[in-house]
C-alpha cells in the first residue's frame, strides 16, 4: 500500500507563490477571509452559546385597576402633590469664580484630608514599625536572657556533674583503696552500684542525720582526754531498731569509753532510715567509727 | 566441653554483676558533757540507820561528780532489792541507764554487824553489771555506802571513786583559834589534828597518805612543819631565813618543793622530806611560787611574775628548763596538777572575779569552772575528776566545796558554820 507523500518541492515549485505575489486582490480577498476565518472559528470555541430553555414568568394583565386599593393612603398622595407645588424653587445665582475658587478650596481640603490621613496612617504605620521594634528588641533581649541562662543552667548542669563524678570518682577511690586490701571484687560492685544511681545526696543526707543522733549521746567525759578510736558494726531493722547488738570491732581501751559509746548507739534507738528501699539495703549494715575527743594530736 | 565452659563464664559475669556493697562507714567526732541518768532505789531491809540510809549516801555521792544524775525515787511502789525480777521497761521509760539495788540486813545480832548486798543493773542491756555484799559495823554504815559509790562509780567511769577518802582543811574561829581537821571528802566525821591559836595555812597531804605538810605562824613567821596523821608527830621542815611557805609534795612523798624568801624575792626550792637537801631550782630575780609536783616526779609546775602579770609556767627539775604553760587571761596563779598530770587547774582573774579555770594540757583548752568572785586555794580530788577549793561570796563567811571538772555540779562541803579555808585532799586508799 502506498502511503501519499506530502511533496513540499512540488509546492515550493509551482508559481502559486508567484501569482500571489502579483495579484493584490487575491492577496485582500484571501486576507478577508482569513480574518473571517479566525472570528467564527473564535465565535465558536469562545463564546457560550445559549442551549438551555429560559424559564418563564406567567404575567397576569388587569384591564382595570382593582376596586379595593381605593385606600386613604392613596388618596392622601394628591395633597402631598399640592405641598410639592407649594414650594417655590428660586434658581441658584452661581457665581463663575466662586464656584471655581470653591471647587479649588475643596480640591484642597480633599488633597488636606489626604494627605493628613497619610500622614496619619504614616504615623500609625511608623508607631506599629516602633512597637513591633520594640516588641522584637525585648523578644530579642528576652531571648538572649533566656539562652544566657539556659547557657547558666547548662555551665550549672556540667559544674554539678563534674562536682559528682569527682565526689563519685573520690568515693570510689576511698571504696576501692578501703576494699581492694580486703576483697577486690567488692570494690568493683560497690564502684558499679555507685555509678548504677543510687541517690547519693539521699545516702548522705541519711548518714548524717544517723552520725547526729549517735554523737549527741556520746558522753565522751568517759572517755579519758588522750585521742581515742572506736569502731562498731550494727545491723539495722527497716524500723531503724538495731537488729542484734552492736558489735564491738575496735576498742578504745578505755572500758567506761567503750560503754560510753555502746550505750550512745543503743540509745539513739530507733536511728533515722529511709523509705526507699534501694537506700536502706545500703544503709542496713554500717559502721560506726568514733572520735570522741575529736582529733586533736599529743 | 565448650557449654561448660560458656556456663562457667556466665556464672562468673552472673556473680560479678550482682551488687556486694561495701560497709557504708560513718564517722562520728565528739560527743558531749552529759550526766549518766541513774536510779538509787531505796534499799530494802533496815536502811535507816541513825537517821542515815544508804540509797541517800551513794545518789549524793554520784551527784557531785557532775558525771551522773540520780533519778528520784521516792514514792516508787515495790521497789526492787535485787536484780531478780526487775521491770525493764518501767526504768527505761524513767529514762534511767542504770540501777542500784539493795538490802540492808542484820549480819550477826550479837555483834550488830550489818550486811549490806547491792546490785548494779545495766537497763540498756538488761543485765547486772556488779553484784557484791559488805559487812560491817553499824558505825561504818557511811564508809560502807561511800564503797558501793566507789564500786559503782568506777565501773560506769573507769577511774576510782573518791568517796572513801579523806579531806583536810582549817578552820579559823574568831580570828583567834586555828585548828587543822581531817573529814570524810564529804565533810562527815571531821575531827582536828591540830589546834593553835596561829594561823595555819597551805596543808598538803602526801601522796603516800601517812603526812600533812603545813605553814604554820607559831614561830612568829612561816615556817612549814609535816605531821605524821597515825602518831601525830611534828616535824619542823624548813625554818629557813625569810619565809617558808607553799611546800608540795612529790609524786614519791620523799620530796618537797618549798618557797623560801632567802634572798630577796620567793624563789622555789626542793627538799627532802627529813628537812636535808635543800636546793635551789632557779636563777631569777622574779617571783616564783605555788610549786605543784607533776606526777612525772620532773616537772614542778608554778606561778611567777617573770612574764609581767603573774602566769603559770613550768620547770624541769633536771635542767631547769622553763616553759609558760598558761596564755589564756592575764592574771593566773596556784596552779595544781591532776594525778595523771593530763589537767591543770589555777586561779584566774576574770573581770575583777577570782574564779577556778581549768587547762587540758593536751588540748590546751580552758575551761572556768567556778563562778567566783572571790575563789581560792583549788586542788585535785587524786582522781582528778573533782576539785575542792575555797570560796566566798562577798561579806560573808569563807567555805569550802567541790566542783566538777566539767563545771557542771558545785556544792558546799558542809563542815559547820566557822571560817573554812585552805583545804587539802587525801590520797585513795585500799
Amino acid at each position: 500500500m502506498n502511503i501519499p507523500q506530502f511533496n513540499f518541492d512540488l509546492i515550493r515549485n509551482s508559481n502559486i507563490w508567484g501569482i500571489l505575489e502579483d495579484d493584490h486582490n487575491l492577496q485582500a480577498n484571501l486576507f478577508s477571509f482569513l480574518i473571517h476565518f479566525a472570528l467564527f472559528i473564535f465565535m465558536i470555541f469562545s463564546i457560550q452559546w445559549q442551549t438551555k430553555i429560559p424559564n418563564f414568568a406567567e404575567v397576569e394583565l388587569w384591564d382595570a385597576v382593582p376596586t379595593q386599593i381605593k385606600n386613604k393612603q392613596i388618596k392622601t398622595e394628591p395633597k402631598k402633590n399640592k405641598q410639592i407645588k407649594k414650594i417655590k424653587t428660586t434658581p441658584l445665582k452661581i457665581d463663575k469664580q466662586q464656584l471655581k475658587l470653591n471647587e479649588e478650596a475643596e480640591i484642597k481640603l480633599k488633597k488636606k484630608k489626604v494627605a493628613e490621613k497619610k500622614a496619619l496612617a504614616k504615623k500609625k504605620k511608623f508607631q506599629e514599625i516602633k512597637k513591633l521594634q520594640a516588641k522584637l528588641l525585648k523578644q530579642e533581649e528576652i531571648d538572649k536572657l533566656q539562652d544566657k541562662l539556659l547557657e547558666q543552667d547548662k555551665l550549672d548542669k556540667i559544674k554539678d556533674k563534674l562536682l559528682e563524678q569527682e565526689r563519685i570518682e573520690k568515693l570510689q577511690d576511698s571504696l576501692r583503696d578501703e576494699e581492694l586490701k580486703k576483697k577486690p571484687t567488692i570494690a568493683i560492685a560497690a564502684d558499679t552500684e555507685v555509678l548504677a544511681g543510687i541517690n547519693s545526696g539521699e545516702l548522705d543526707r541519711f548518714k548524717a542525720l544517723i552520725q547526729q543522733k549517735i554523737q549527741q549521746n556520746v558522753n565522751n567525759q568517759l572517755c579519758g582526754l588522750d585521742r581515742v578510736e572506736l569502731e562498731f558494726e550494727i545491723s539495722l531493722m527497716p524500723t531503724g531498731d538495731l537488729l542484734g547488738e552492736p558489735k564491738m570491732t575496735q576498742s578504745s581501751k578505755i572500758a567506761s569509753c567503750d560503754a560510753a559509746v555502746e550505750r550512745a548507739i543503743l540509745q539513739s534507738q530507733p536511728l533515722p532510715i529511709p523509705q526507699d528501699k534501694k537506700l536502706f539495703k545500703r544503709l542496713k549494715d554500717l559502721k560506726l567509727k568514733f572520735h570522741p575527743n575529736g582529733h586533736y594530736d599529743l | 566441653m565448650i557449654y561448660r565452659i560458656y556456663s562457667l563464664f556466665f556464672g562468673v559475669l552472673l556473680l560479678l554483676s550482682t551488687p556486694i556493697y561495701a560497709l557504708e562507714v560513718i564517722e562520728i567526732l565528739g560527743g558531749k558533757a552529759s550526766e549518766i541518768p541513774i536510779a538509787i532505789v531505796p534499799f530494802d531491809g533496815l536502811e535507816n540507820i541513825g537517821g542515815q540510809k544508804a540509797h541517800q549516801i551513794i545518789s549524793s555521792d554520784l551527784n557531785r561528780t557532775g558525771l551522773f544524775r540520780p533519778l528520784n525515787t521516792l514514792g516508787i511502789s515495790n521497789p526492787p532489792s535485787s536484780d531478780i525480777n526487775i521491770n525493764y521497761t518501767k526504768w527505761s521509760a524513767m529514762d534511767a541507764q542504770f540501777i542500784v539495788v539493795g538490802k540492808v540486813e542484820s549480819e550477826n545480832p550479837v555483834s550488830g554487824n550489818i550486811k549490806i548486798t547491792w546490785s548494779l543493773i545495766d537497763i540498756f542491756k538488761e543485765k547486772t553489771v556488779v553484784s557484791m555484799r559488805y559487812i560491817g559495823k553499824k558505825s561504818q554504815y557511811r564508809a560502807i555506802a561511800h564503797k558501793v559509790s566507789d564500786n559503782v562509780y568506777e565501773h560506769l567511769t573507769g577511774s576510782k571513786g573518791v568517796f572513801h577518802t579523806k579531806i583536810a582543811y582549817v578552820k579559823k574561829v574568831n580570828n583567834k583559834k586555828y585548828s587543822l581537821n581531817v573529814a570524810d571528802f564529804d565533810g562527815f566525821n571531821s575531827r582536828p589534828i591540830l589546834n593553835t591559836t596561829q594561823p595555819i595555812i597551805s596543808p598538803r597531804w602526801s601522796p603516800d597518805g601517812e603526812k600533812i605538810a603545813y605553814v604554820s605562824f607559831e614561830k612568829k613567821k612561816p615556817v612549814i612543819y609535816i605531821q605524821n596523821l597515825r602518831t601525830g608527830k611534828r616535824t619542823l621542815l624548813a625554818n629557813f631565813k625569810g619565809n617558808n611557805s607553799a611546800p608540795a609534795w612529790s609524786p614519791d612523798s620523799k620530796k618537797l618543793a618549798i618557797v623560801l624568801t632567802y634572798n630577796k624575792n620567793s624563789q622555789i626550792y626542793t627538799i627532802n622530806a627529813d628537812g636535808s637537801g635543800i636546793k635551789r631550782l632557779m636563777r631569777s630575780n622574779a617571783i616564783n611560787t605555788e610549786p605543784s609536783w607533776a606526777p612525772n616526779g620532773e616537772d614542778i609546775y608554778f606561778s611567777s611574775n617573770r612574764g609581767g602579770n603573774p602566769q603559770i609556767y613550768k620547770v624541769n627539775i633536771n635542767d631547769d628548763e622553763i616553759s609558760r604553760v598558761t596564755y589564756e587571761g592575764k592574771y593566773n596563779l596556784s596552779p595544781s596538777i591532776s594525778y595523771d598530770g593530763k589537767l591543770l587547774i589555777f586561779l584566774t582573774n576574770d573581770q575583777g572575779k577570782f574564779k577556778v579555770a581549768i587547762q587540758n594540757l593536751i588540748s590546751n583548752q580552758v575551761l572556768k569552772i567556778s563562778e567566783g568572785p572571790a575563789d581560792e586555794s583549788p586542788i585535785f580530788a587524786p582522781n582528778g575528776h573533782l576539785v575542792l577549793f575555797t570560796y566566798k561570796d562577798y561579806g560573808k563567811t569563807t567555805k569550802i566545796g567541790t566542783v566538777s571538772i566539767n563545771g557542771l555540779k558545785r556544792l558546799p562541803i558542809n563542815v559547820g558554820s566557822s571560817i573554812i579555808q585552805e583545804p587539802t585532799w587525801g590520797p585513795i586508799t585500799n
